[in-house]
């Protein structure tokens, strides 16, 4: 039922966007993990047939225009992440949380440095430790989610 | 572990490299005409007024946070709010009689220099939706955009003083840049000696700093810093900020000035935006003293033309 899939992985990634529009404000903005990366690497690494570089460049594009930055900068940062997801897929998936988990937490990096290098040509200000903040938190939230199993729960039905 | 799906050993579709190519060249794209030319604001308004109802459906939970706190206030909570009010009107009701006074003295004196009246600037109230998503940018997004006729850089105030300016107009809301922003400078003028400077946002720690001024300046801790009100978009003589810290190093020729903004950057939620009729005025200003002194000069020439022909 491929149709189905597809449904499922478009509604968790409209979830994971709206969790990331949640009005947060001092600490937990700053140390808020970027859901809808996480959510964008699960579906990369499982279903890579549905969820592409296409998909994550279009959610950054989403993510440009409701933070505000300059267009295009999120999308770029998001399509090279997936790019490297999608590179060692094959092998991840074979992986044990612990080990993916690792590798996630490169990408997140990954992630933040591309948007740093973008955000510094266009002229902004200089960003102390805590910018790397989300990726940590993001990281504890992926294994949790993935050790606790719900994880299971979500794919169980896809099958 | 995870059930794979079997591998597709047929690949559809162009390669994950080319979809790489492809796609950042797009957004690089995208970029370059987003920063260097504006063909792309009417397609971003769009999109944005397309995501309006995520934006709601996100907002919610602390909106109705919010009203459920507002329907359990004490009822002592309330009195001594009210009580507080009630003073600070009475106050604020003697320095209005005061003000009423010197504003038709000052408007008489205004006549009389043939000056144009300086007339009240409308305001518009506004709340804080939220703010911004990233957390190392000075911003805010405000209830009110360009339906209720707010432009990008109007000036934005609270009832201690000078927030910000807007700087970006969407349909139903609006971004608001404060002043502790990097990018937002305000001319500034110290209260007590009348000395012009410029404030910029510090970016990091909530303050604005005044760079560029010779470390020998008159300025002390404590010093109050209000709008000059020569940049026309600023009325002149809005509290902006009190000097925190004047620090000299020998190694640099300027004095580093820390001031901390008087505004409620961090904790209020109504707003008032000012309509920047102030421009208009601060032009209207300009032109009659520019075609006063073309008058005067002309009158000077004809009367030296004069004497010159009286003069043979």
């Amino acid at each position: 039922m491929p149709n189905l899939n597809r449904k499922r992985v478009y509604l968790s990634l409209v979830a994971a966007l709206l969790l990331q529009l949640l009005p947060f404000s001092g600490i937990l903005l700053q140390i808020k993990p970027d859901f809808l990366l996480l959510v964008l690497l699960f579906w990369l690494l499982r279903a890579p047939n549905i969820c592409n570089i296409g998909v994550a460049w279009t959610a950054g594009i989403l993510m440009d225009l409701v933070t505000g930055d300059l267009f295009g900068q999120n999308a770029l940062a998001y399509a090279i992440t997936a790019f490297l997801a999608v590179m060692y897929q094959r092998r991840l998936i074979l992986f044990t949380v612990l080990q993916q988990s690792v590798y996630v937490l490169l990408l997140l990096f990954v992630n933040q440095v591309i948007l740093l290098v973008l955000k510094s040509f266009s002229g902004s200000e200089y960003f102390g430790w805590t910018y790397f903040v989300p990726s940590l938190t993001g990281i504890m939230l992926w294994y949790a989610v993935l050790h606790s199993r719900i994880s299971f729960h979500i794919m169980a039905r896809q099958q | 572990m995870d059930q794979q799906q079997a591998p597709r050993f047929f690949i559809h579709g162009p390669s994950p490299f080319v979809r790489l190519i492809v796609f950042s060249m797009l957004s690089l794209a995208l970029m370059a005409s987003d920063s260097k030319f504006s063909y792309l604001t009417p397609v971003r308004d769009a999109l944005t007024v397309a995501l309006q109802p995520l934006q709601v459906v996100a907002n919610s939970p602390f909106v109705l946070y919010k009203n459920i706190g507002d329907h359990f206030t004490t009822q002592q909570a309330l009195r001594n709010e009210l009580d507080v009010l009630k003073k600070q009107a009475i106050f604020q009701s003697i320095q209005v009689q005061a003000m009423q006074s010197l504003k038709g003295e000052n408007d008489q004196l205004r006549t009389l220099m043939q000056a144009s009246k300086v007339s009240s600037q409308q305001s518009r109230l506004a709340e804080i939706m939220h703010t911004g998503r990233d957390p190392f940018s000075h911003k805010v997004i405000v209830n009110i955009g360009a339906e209720n006729h707010v432009l990008a850089g109007q000036a934005v105030v609270d009832g201690a003083g000078v927030i910000g300016q807007v700087t970006r107009v969407f349909p139903y809301s609006s971004e608001v840049t404060l002043l502790t922003d990097k990018t937002l400078s305000i001319p500034i003028q110290v209260e007590r000696n009348a000395l012009r400077a410029i404030s910029f946002g510090h970016g990091r720690d909530n303050v604005v700093n005044l760079p560029y001024l010779p470390a020998n300046v008159d300025i002390q801790k404590g010093d109050k810093l209000v709008t000059s009100g020569i940049d026309g978009i600023y009325p002149a003589g809005l509290a902006v900020a009190m000097v925190d810290s004047v620090k000299t190093n020998v190694s640099s020729p300027f004095a580093q000035i820390i001031a901390k903004p008087m505004a409620g950057i961090q904790n209020h939620r109504q707003v008032l935006i000012l309509s920047s009729d102030t421009e208009n005025l601060v032009a209207k200003d300009i032109q009659q003293v520019l075609s006063a002194d073309a008058q005067k000069q002309s009158d000077l020439k004809q009367k030296s033309e004069k004497g010159n022909d009286a003069k043979p």
